[in-house]
């Protein structure tokens, strides 16, 4: 009953190195218990989706936002509203695709990847890929499937960081077709 | 600036050492080596004061006829050693210092970094750069 208490729409403070680090960890630790770097990048979006899943709920209980009318203002939401409050940063929103059912989320800087540098036997993997699973969790219980893949890293030598987001289908049945 | 830059781990093998001028790189090397003598003197000498007022900087190390060798000392005990050109003599300690601190700080950040793990040598192309800014500074 307590935790649910200082649930506020408020966030809490946290040390932004431990939580750099901790992530590091995760993901050095999966480097050496895979052999190469895409079965890393599947299980970061794995592990991603269950946190989505989870989180949705949080953010909806937290954020009192209503229901997203159109995909702009799922948009919108997910960078000013998600972003901020998990990741303190807000992400713009650029390159609508002309049928509005793709856009790209640009993160100019990523908190992930504060003292990051990819070593060269490393080149394919995608560090921040669990952030794609979180959004792909999240959105798939609010009835959208979506993709969501990285196009730049700021990683890889890019000057930003850019998530590109895909809208497939509406997932009519209520009852999400999971993975768990 | 400085001429040579060396990151020696707690246990005294190097981590990292670069030198600028590339054709006498072996005598930088001989250099650092005989100046962990003089840092090992100076942490046991005044160690109990050094740790009450958390200064890590060891000041000059020794003189030689064209350089000057100057430490610091981390309080984990990994030590930094740099040597300048005694010709140049518009670095002044307080340079010397703000140089090391810049140093310690990109140290911490290769620390950091999940991939790097503590003990190896320093690959790290951030550090690289940042040793080479300090070398090519105003010669």
């Amino acid at each position: 009953m307590s935790r649910q208490a200082n649930r506020g729409t408020e966030s809490k403070k946290m040390s932004s190195e431990l939580f750099t680090l901790t992530y590091g960890a995760l993901v050095t630790q999966l480097c050496k218990d895979y052999e190469n770097d895409e079965d890393v990048n599947k299980q970061l979006d794995k592990m991603g989706y269950n946190i989505g899943v989870r989180l949705i709920e949080d953010f909806l209980a937290r954020s009192n936002v209503g229901r997203c009318h159109d995909f702009r203002e799922t948009a919108d939401v997910i960078a000013k509203v998600a972003f901020k409050m998990y990741l303190g940063i807000t992400p713009s929103i650029t390159n609508w695709s002309p049928a509005g059912d793709e856009f790209s989320l640009i993160l100019e800087n990523n908190p992930l990847v504060d003292f990051v540098e990819l070593p060269d036997n490393h080149s394919s993997l995608i560090y921040s890929n669990l952030l794609c699973g979180v959004l792909r969790g999240a959105l798939e219980m609010v009835q959208m499937a979506v993709e969501a893949k990285f196009v730049q890293d700021t990683l890889k030598g890019d000057g930003v960081t850019e998530i590109r987001m895909r809208f497939i289908r509406r997932i009519e049945d209520n009852l999400p077709a999971g993975e768990e | 600036m400085a001429v040579c830059i060396a990151v020696i781990a707690k246990e005294n093998y190097p981590l990292y050492i670069r030198s600028a001028p590339t054709e006498n790189e072996l005598k930088f090397h001989y250099m650092v080596h005989t100046s962990l003598d003089v840092v090992d003197e100076k942490i046991s000498a005044m160690g109990k004061a050094l740790v009450d007022q958390r200064e890590l900087y060891l000041g000059l190390l020794y003189p030689t006829e064209d350089y000057k060798v100057y430490g610091y000392v981390t309080n984990s005990k990994v030590k930094f050693v740099m040597v300048v050109d005694s010709s140049n003599t518009a670095l002044r300690d307080n340079e010397i210092r703000s140089m090391f601190r810049k140093l310690h700080n990109s140290y911490t950040d290769v620390m950091c970094n999940p991939f790097y793990n503590p003990g190896d040598r320093i690959q790290s192309r951030a550090f690289d750069n940042m040793v080479m800014s300090m070398m090519v500074q105003v010669c």
